[in-house]
């Protein structure tokens, strides 16, 4: 027998859907009909596993996980303005005070090394200047006498010129050393 | 004596503190909105749970709904309307949820109930029984397994499931049907292949 047309009657049956008059009609159907039996019993069988596994408990810790997340949320969400405030402005004033320190923050002088100078002359002989004579005025049209310059004669290079720099830590001492020959 | 220390760390309610949490919870208590929450956090993640089919979505489902139902909660004006308005708003955001979700992403909630005290060959036989619900559930289409869920599962009657989900009476009886004749034929093939 083709009782395709039953099963979706019987499903509902099988899960007390069907109004009393369509129920008696199907339960007529299945005392005739194996087939359909069969199929009414499969259907309740699987509808009482799959209650049966829904039945099984849920570890508790799952719903404290989902109490804590709500309420986190609406803590925060329900927090005053102005604490939100607060703290936004503490965050915005510390900011600031820390730049303003790193801004106006006076510069560190800067302390050249003292350092005292001592020029270490060699002993030279130094001949006395020459007197200055004095020109003498002629009457005009006396022939002048041509005075020549002087002829430059190379020094010979003397001895050269130290000159001692003491600085501030005594065991550092700068000698600058020159030769006297002008170049 | 366990099992009297439990229960005298449930609290009792009657129905005038139930009544009473509500508009609490509207006036801002947090406390009460808590104890609102603890009364319906089962209804809401198992439903939740065989929607979608992890624990991790389910929870964050439940946090959604729960979160919607503080915001809406000048809207539920009377407690027994509550479970209703939490059906429908945790089959919605379970719908959102699963649209979002790629195709194969694998419904894995089996591994998330606990089988504790049940010695290996039991728990095997745990894991496949629970295996069964996870796979019947994913054969059917979003609107049959509301149904089925709301019907079968929750126990929900066919007015109810209809009002849940915003359809005819007839429409969640056609598709309540279909779900059981689809997860019976799966169950069935399950177990014979298994034998």
């Amino acid at each position: 027998m083709n009782c395709t047309h039953w099963e979706e009657r019987i499903a509902l049956y099988a899960g007390g859907d069907l109004p009393a008059a369509e129920a008696a009609e199907v339960e007529r159907h299945l005392g005739d009909c194996p087939g359909c039996q069969l199929f009414a019993s499969g259907l309740k069988e699987s509808l009482q596993l799959l209650q049966g596994i829904h039945q099984d408990p849920i570890a508790l810790a799952h719903f404290a996980a989902v109490r804590a997340r709500v309420m986190a949320e609406l803590e925060g969400s329900l927090q005053p303005w102005w604490r939100k405030a607060w703290m936004y402005g503490l965050a915005v004033a510390v900011a600031a005070a820390l730049f303003l320190m790193l801004a106006l923050r006076p510069a560190a002088p800067v302390h050249p090394k003292r350092m005292a100078v001592q020029v270490l002359l060699p002993q030279v002989d130094v001949a006395p200047p020459e007197p200055v004579v004095p020109r003498v005025i002629k009457a005009h049209g006396v022939r002048r006498p041509r005075v020549r310059p002087p002829a430059v004669v190379p020094r010979a290079p003397g001895p050269p010129i130290v000159v001692k720099l003491l600085t501030d830590d005594p065991d550092v001492v700068i000698y600058w050393i020159t030769d006297n020959s002008g170049e | 004596m366990k099992v009297l220390a439990f229960l005298a760390t449930i609290p009792i309610e009657g129905p005038d503190e139930r009544a009473a949490a509500i508009p609490s919870a509207q006036a801002g208590d947090l406390a009460a909105f808590e104890a609102l929450m603890r009364r319906h956090e089962r209804l809401v993640l198992v439903t939740a749970l065989r929607l979608v089919g992890n624990m991790a979505d389910a929870q964050d489902v439940s946090q959604e709904v729960f979160l919607r139902l503080y915001r809406n909660l000048d809207k539920v004006e009377e407690a027994r309307n509550l479970p209703g308005w939490l059906y429908r708003v945790t089959v919605n955001a379970s719908h959102d949820v699963l649209r979002k979700r790629p195709a194969a992403d694998p419904m894995e909630y089996a591994a998330h109930v606990p089988a504790s005290g049940l010695d290996p060959q039991q728990s095997t036989a745990e894991a496949e029984r629970r295996r069964v619900l996870e796979m019947s559930l994913r054969l059917l289409s979003e609107k049959e397994r509301a149904a089925l869920v709301l019907r079968d599962l929750e126990g929900l009657s066919t007015e109810e499931v209809a009002r849940v989900l915003g359809s005819s009476e007839a429409t969640v009886r056609s598709q309540i049907s279909k779900a059981r004749v689809k997860v019976k034929g799966f169950v069935e093939r399950y177990f014979r292949r298994r034998t």
